[in-house]
Order: C-alpha cells, then structure tokens, then sequence
C-alpha cells in the first residue's frame, strides 16, 4: 500500500483566474479535500467542464482534466464515464454553463443515469463574458444585457433536476466548504447520476454582499428528512424564501452502464454466442 | 439497349405492396447465383403507406452504376409509377409487366407506342388470392412471373423467398411458393413470350449483398470500434441500428444521444478515455457537429465522423443525394481547423475507407471525417465475399494511437512538438498522464496559453502532421489510358457513373482518363499534377450546383498553367448522375476537341 494521497497530490501547477473573493475558490479546496476523503487516484479521475469561470476549475486539478465546449461537458463526461466506467467521473460548470446552453443535456443524463457528479456552481450571472443575465438571475436585477431589469423568471435547478428523475440531488454553499466537502463526497459515492448545486457567489458582478445574502437565507436538512420521498424534495425546492442545503433527493436506480451490461451486452451475447469474428459477421450479409 | 447480360428492372408500386421485399428477394436471389447486382431504393416521405419504387440492376459482368434506363418495368399500381416517372427513365422499347386489373384505363398511361408494344398483363391480385390465399403475396406472384418471362434464376429465387420469410410459420412460406409457381404457371400456360429479353449468366460462387450504410458500420468494427454515440437522422440511420445491434457482442457500446452535439460530444469523451470513437450523422446533423469537430482538432482526439451526404441546404431533400458538403467537411469550424476528408465511391469502398479512417485518426490523432451520400448509404450491392474477408485487397490495417513511454510520463507533455507533430497520448489509467485537454489554446503541456507566439507555434504543430498523411499515402483510382488528351475527375459517389461512361467510352474509340481520389483532404497532389499534365480539357463532375469540387481543385492545381481547359460539369443533387450524361459530355467535348485540332 502506497502513502495516502494528500491534498496537495491533487493540485495542478495552474493557479486560478478567478477574481478574489469568487465562491468558486471554496469549492475548489473542498473539492480537493473530498477527493482527499475518498483517496482518489488521480489516473483514475477525471473532470471535466464546458465554459464559464467555474469551467475552468478541473485545470487547477491533477488528474485526466478537460476544458472543452460551452454547454457540452454533459455528453463530454457520458463518453468517458462510458468507455472508463471504473473512473470517477465529475462533471463541473456554472449556471450559464448548465442551464442555459447546455439545459438540453441535463434531463437525459439524470433519466438515463449516467455515473457521474454534476457539480454546478451556480452565481446567478455570467461572470467570464463580465457581467450578463444567467438563467437563474433573480427577475428585475440590472445587468450588462438587461439594463433595465431581467425579463424572465428565474430557473430552480433543484426542482428541475427533482422532476427530471435525477437519483440524487444536493444543494450546498460556497461559504461553507465543509458542506460543500460533504455533499461532494456524498454525490460522488452515489452510484448514478448525482447532482450538486453549489451557491458560489460572484463578488464582482453579483455584489460583495451576495456571501450575506446568501448566508442570512440558507437553512440545513437535519436527519430526519426521508431522502427518498419526491414529493417533499419538491416542497423544499419550491421553498424560494430559504434555501435547504443537503442531500434533499436521493434514491438507488440501476445505472446506464448497469444496464449495458446486464440487458445489453448479456443479451448480444446470447444472441452472437460470445464475441463473433468479423467473418461471422458477414454471414449476415450472405444471400 | 438490350442486352441478355444485363438487365434493368424496375418495380413501382404503393408502400404496402411490398416492393421493397421483392425487389430484396430478387437481389438475394442474383447474389446467391453470383451475379452482380446494384439496388436503388426510392421511397416517398411518408413513413408508411404512400408511394414505393425500386430499381435492381442484375448483371453477368461486373456493373458500376444503378443502369440509366429500365429494360423491364413492373408495375403494381400505376396510380403509384406516376409519382416515380421521372425517376424511373425507360427504354424505348422497355418490357411492361402490369396487373391485369388495374383500375386506370391504358389509354390514360402515359407510355409512347413503341413502349406498348411488349406489354404483359398478369392479374397478380387475384392469382395470389386465389393460390396463397391472400392478395398480399401478390408482390411473390409478380417474382414468379417475371423469372419466368425473363429466365431469371427460379430455384435461387425460391430459396431466397424460404429465407426471406424463415422467421414467419410454415403455413405462410408454403403459400408464398404457392403464389411463386402460380405466377410462373401463369405466364407457361397463358402468356406467349413476344419480346426478345432472354436473361443468360454463368453461374458463380454466391456474393455478399451489402449497403453503404452497413459496409460502414461493418468497417468500423473491424477497425476496432469501442463506442459510437449518434442521433437518427435520415439517411445516416442505418448505421447506428446496425452498429447498435453488433457492437455490444463485440464488447462495444452504442448509446442513442439527445441532439448531434451531445453525440459528437461524447465520442470525444470516449476518445479522451482512450478508446476508439465514431458518430454518423447527414446535412442539419453534420452542421450541428462542426463545434465538436473544431474541438477535435485543437485537444487532438482522434475520432470518425461519418457523413452521409442528404440534399440541402437546411432540410433539404432527406431521402436523396448530394455531394454539396465538400468544403463544410474541410473548413466547416471556425478557425484554422486541421481534419482529415475521406469519400468512398462505392459500398465496398465504405468498408476500406471507414478501416483507413480509424487508421488515420488514431495514428495522427486529428477528426476524420467520412464523406458518404445517400447513393451510396443505401443501395446494394452484391460484393466479392474474398475482399471483404481477404487481407490483400483495400486497406485492411489497424492503427492503435501512440502511448506515452516511461519516460514521456517522467514529465509529462501531451502536446509535445515533435518532428511528425504528433504526441504521445495518455489516457485515463495511465499512473503519471494527467494532463489538461481543452479547447482553449495551450501549451504542449496543456496549460491554457493567450499568447500569440504559442499559438503560432502550436497552431503549425497541428498542421505539420498533414505533411506526413500526405507522404504516407499515394492511393486514387485510374480509369481509361494515361496518355487521354481527355480527362474527367469526379469524387465519391460520381465515380460509378463516370467509370462505366469513360469505359464506354474508349470502347467507342474515344481516348479519356478519369481519376478519383479517396483521401480529399489533405489534397495529395502528385497524382492529380501527373493526370493533368498531358491533358487538353478536364471535366469535373460533381452533384453540386456550386461546384464546390471544381473551386477546390483550382486552389491546389493551376490547369491554365498546363494549358487546360476546364469543363464544369456540375448539377443539383436529387438523382445520381446517370452514365449517359456523362457519356454525352464525354462525346461533346471530345468532338469540341476533335474540331479544333
């Protein structure tokens, strides 16, 4: 047995962009505990992210890390989670990132769900192109695009993510990374599509006093909340004067690559008795 | 022309007659005698009922092209052949065979005198009614008939029928040979043969009957496919069933993705996770992919992407053919975008070109991109089952990408410049690998870098590896003497029309070239420089009314200065060329040639 990882062994050489003050530095340091926690193998992990400020975040990681296209890491990760299903697969953006671009992935992930830990860090704007409305902008707040006040309703991901049938559903906050640490960790021990919507404020383009706001509003699941009950999961998420931080949905369903394996690739089997030689193949295509 | 050794027939009918099985049948039937056979399907949008026509191409000598006119006609319902009529081009002196009760009136057919003259009327309904016991078999019946009319292979086809319905209970293959011998009884007793189609063939060892689509898939698998994520979209479709079917007894996984971006998102995941990736998608698909592709160039991750080519621009024409998605495929990202174009020109070619993709892509660690057509994708062919197996013929070898050494891992640089441009690459697993892939420039560490020196050097660091594709490959297709002052280049699906037109042509004395290449991007141009040099006039034929092909030529090769004269010979997709269009311009310009020397 090799010496323990420690979290500094999950560091990258990268220093982070981030304006100081950003939420999203929590995370990183209890993202790197969790992995800590866990004792991940850095070979073995792999994160990985579309576009934003937070989408940056899997570089300041020593592990198969990826920055590719806005509004894609969803897809990106079901293709590694996929063809490496041993790994730990993360996926991580910010609202923009997730729920405006990419909303279109997120429904077919959690029905389908893929293994891997969606981690959003969500700060109600678009903070890499400075300062224009997200999906989750609260309704009237002035930005670079909506100077006169934003137009529409906000998204609740968490309810989003309830009806969408994702197997486990977290809400956490960047001003308290010990929580963010337990919620990842929790996330990433679920077997199935997990879900974390981590409060990161922007102290740039939100206001220094999100942190307050934030704080003087959130509230915390004790023991007794039944994590497998939907229909409380969706009152708390429909609770918009506080925000429930914990692990507000949880339940174990078989996995995609459970079912590849048990319904899909069993049965091919059955059919090709065992893995068949390209000439058996053709035989289908014999007259 | 009438010709005892090839035969073109054509079958139309409504969508639930089932002219799609016969003409099936039919093809199954000419394979298993060794025949060579070329099916084309057409079918309206509707996705059931509505109209239905096929065309099968049986032949004793080899064939290139779908034939250009029909030598026998058969018409279920001629309610139906009108929608097909412009599609379906008949000889002057086509063979009719028709059901007996048809409702329209002859004189409302729009045929000429002279092809009324062969005219066949079999009441197909109601001898499968009265034989089989249904008048569903009376696409069986029709099969019966026309075997016996034209001599076609009786036992194969009865075979072919066992097969075709060995799924289905006893009682019903046995009525569908009672409806067989009842058309071929019919036409014995009750029909004097007037016309002079008699089929002759030799027999020989059975072919494989394949389609584009399938060959592609096929190939794929046995370039060592691990995971292919895709989205339906016509008529790319048959890939990803077939694929979804046999890859997971290969230990494969094929996953059925929201939207295109999700799928060519995620082949890049499993490319990033070390494994061999492919997506097949045609026109609004490929469109939406080309981010994905752009991201493949710049993280270097080898993936497929196959095109089957659709009518478009936007929805287009979904069920015809086009070659109007050249210059999208090579520049179709933002930014300099380096990726790799194959087109096959025929079934066979699917398999040898999708092998050579996956050989491409991992070896140089960039897109390859497969640009198919409809015409292609879905006819059959029958297909030498000895080059499909055999190791001698087409491209047949296997590339797995290059992994970093012990010592590449003790400092580790994903993106390392080296003379081939091309470095090692580390995957999930591999102690000491990790490093960043991104679609923002970087370093060859992978650091995210916004300085325009590094990316001047990295940017030429992608590039540099098409150097050395176009060294390693010198592979195009000759057709008619070297020394024609006549030339003709076409690509993909073209080439089967322009083969059997240059061919026709130098058996009427007229001296022309063709060539075609496989690789399009990176333009190897040794052999084009060598086919133009002795040529007077160039046709370039492509299915782009733009003529994307011809303007991409010019940007490599300066024909004026060989000092010839470029023909554009350009269409709209929709229909495949046929071969005697070509022929024809083969002919004008050949007289224009003649005239001014």
């Amino acid at each position: 047995m090799s010496e323990p990882l420690k979290t500094t062994d999950y560091k990258s050489n990268l220093k982070p962009i981030w304006c100081p003050g950003c939420g999203d530095f929590g995370v990183l340091s209890a993202i790197y505990k969790a992995f800590e926690e866990l004792q991940l193998q850095p070979e073995n992990t792999a994160v990985c992210s579309g576009i934003g400020c937070s989408s940056r975040l899997p570089g300041y990681i020593n592990a198969y890390t990826f920055n590719g296209i806005h509004g894609r890491v969803l897809p990106f990760a079901t293709g590694v989670k996929m063809s490496h299903p041993e790994a730990t697969v993360i996926a991580v953006g910010g609202d923009g990132d997730g729920f405006s671009i990419g909303a279109g992935h997120i429904g077919h992930v959690a029905r389908k769900n893929i293994d891997i830990t969606y981690i959003v860090m969500d700060n109600n704007i678009y903070g890499l192109t400075k300062g224009q409305a997200s999906p989750t902008t609260p309704l009237g707040v002035r930005t670079k695009t909506t100077y006169y006040g934003n137009m529409g309703m906000t998204f609740n991901p968490v309810r989003m993510l309830i009806a969408y049938k994702a197997s486990f559903v977290a809400r956490t906050f960047a001003g308290n990374p010990k929580h963010v640490q337990k919620m990842i960790v929790e996330a990433i021990q679920h077997p199935g599509f997990s879900f974390v919507e981590i409060l990161s404020p922007c102290v740039t383009f939100r206001g220094k006093e999100q942190f307050k706001i934030i704080r003087d509003k959130v509230v915390y699941l004790n023991e007794t909340h039944d994590i497998e009950d939907e229909l409380k999961a969706f009152d708390i998420a429909n609770n918009e004067e506080h925000f429930t931080l914990g692990v507000i949905y949880k339940k174990r369903r078989p996995t995609y690559y459970e079912i590849v394996m048990e319904k899909v690739t069993a049965k091919a089997k059955t059919h090709s008795n065992g893995t068949p030689e390209i000439s058996k193949l053709l035989d289908q295509f014999q007259p | 022309m009438l010709n005892n050794k090839n035969i073109v027939i054509g079958i139309a009918g409504s969508g639930g007659e089932g002219i799609i099985s016969a003409g099936e049948i039919l093809v199954n039937a000419a394979s298993s005698e060794g025949l060579f056979v070329f099916m084309l399907k057409s079918v309206g949008a509707q996705i059931r009922g509505g109209e239905s026509s096929i065309r099968v191409r049986v032949s004793d000598l080899p064939v290139q092209s779908q034939g250009d006119r029909i030598d026998v006609l058969v018409v279920l319902s001629w309610k139906n052949f009108l929608r097909f009529k412009s599609e379906l081009q008949l000889e002057e002196k086509v063979i009719i065979v028709s059901d007996t009760d048809d409702p329209m009136p002859d004189e409302e057919i729009p045929l000429t005198e002279s092809q009324r003259e062969f005219w066949y009327k079999i009441p197909f309904a109601k001898l499968a009614e009265d034989h089989a016991g249904t008048h569903q078999a009376k696409n069986i019946v029709m099969l019966g008939a026309i075997s016996e009319i034209f001599s076609l292979p009786k036992e194969a086809l009865s075979k072919s029928i066992k097969k075709k319905f060995k799924y289905k209970t006893a009682e019903i293959i046995e009525s569908n040979i009672k409806a067989m011998t009842a058309g071929i009884e019919y036409v014995k007793t009750q029909v004097v043969k007037s016309d002079p189609l008699t089929f002759e063939y030799q027999h020989r060892e059975p072919r494989l009957v394949m389609q584009g689509n399938e060959a592609i898939a096929l190939g794929a698998i046995y370039a060592g496919l691990d995971y292919y994520a895709g989205y339906p979209i016509t008529p790319s479709t048959e890939i990803m069933e077939w694929i979804s079917r046999y890859l997971p007894q290969r230990d494969g996984i094929a996953m059925q993705m929201e939207d295109e971006l999700a799928s060519i998102n995620a082949i890049l995941g499993a490319s990033f996770a070390g494994k061999k990736a492919m997506t097949a998608t045609s026109g609004p698909g490929i469109s939406l992919m080309n981010e994905g592709i752009g991201l493949a160039s710049m993280a270097e991750l080898p993936v497929v992407i196959i095109n089957v080519q659709r009518g478009g621009p936007s929805t287009g024409l979904p069920t015809k053919t086009e070659q109007a998605d050249l210059m999208q495929a090579i520049w179709g990202s933002h930014g300099d975008s380096p990726r790799v174009v194959i087109a096959p020109c025929d079934v066979e070619d699917c398999f040898d070109s999708t092998v050579l993709a996956f050989y491409i892509a991992e070896k140089y660690q960039c897109p390859v991109i497969i640009l198919s057509d409809q015409f292609i994708g879905h006819r059959k062919e029958s297909i030498n089952p000895e080059s499909m197996r055999g190791s001698k013929v087409g491209f047949r070898k296997i590339y797995h990408r290059d992994t970093p050494s012990a010592e590449d891992l003790k400092d580790y640089h994903r993106f390392k410049v080296t003379e081939t441009g091309v470095s090692p690459m580390s995957y999930l697993g591999i102690k000491g690998g990790e490093y960043l892939g991104s679609g923002i420039e970087h370093d060859e560490k992978g650091s995210p870098r916004g300085d325009a020196a590094n990316h001047a050097k990295m940017t030429e660091k992608r590039w540099r590896k098409f150097g050395y594709i176009k060294e390693e490959f010198r592979f195009e297709r000759f057709y008619g003497p070297k020394d024609a002052k006549l030339g003709i280049i076409a690509w993909g699906s073209t080439k089967g029309a322009v083969k059997e037109a240059v061919l026709k042509a130098n058996a009427m004395g007229i001296s022309v070239g063709a060539i075609i290449p496989q690789i399009i991007y990176p333009f190897l141009i040794e052999p084009f420089k060598e086919f133009i040099e002795n040529k007077d006039r160039i046709i370039i034929a492509e299915m782009s009314y733009a003529g994307q092909f011809r303007r991409y030529l010019r940007g490599f090769l300066r024909f004026s200065q060989y000092g010839v004269t470029v023909v554009p010979f350009t269409k709209a997709g929709g229909a495949p060329f046929m071969v005697e269009e070509i022929l024809d311009k083969i002919i004008e310009e050949w007289k224009e040639m003649e005239a001014r020397r």
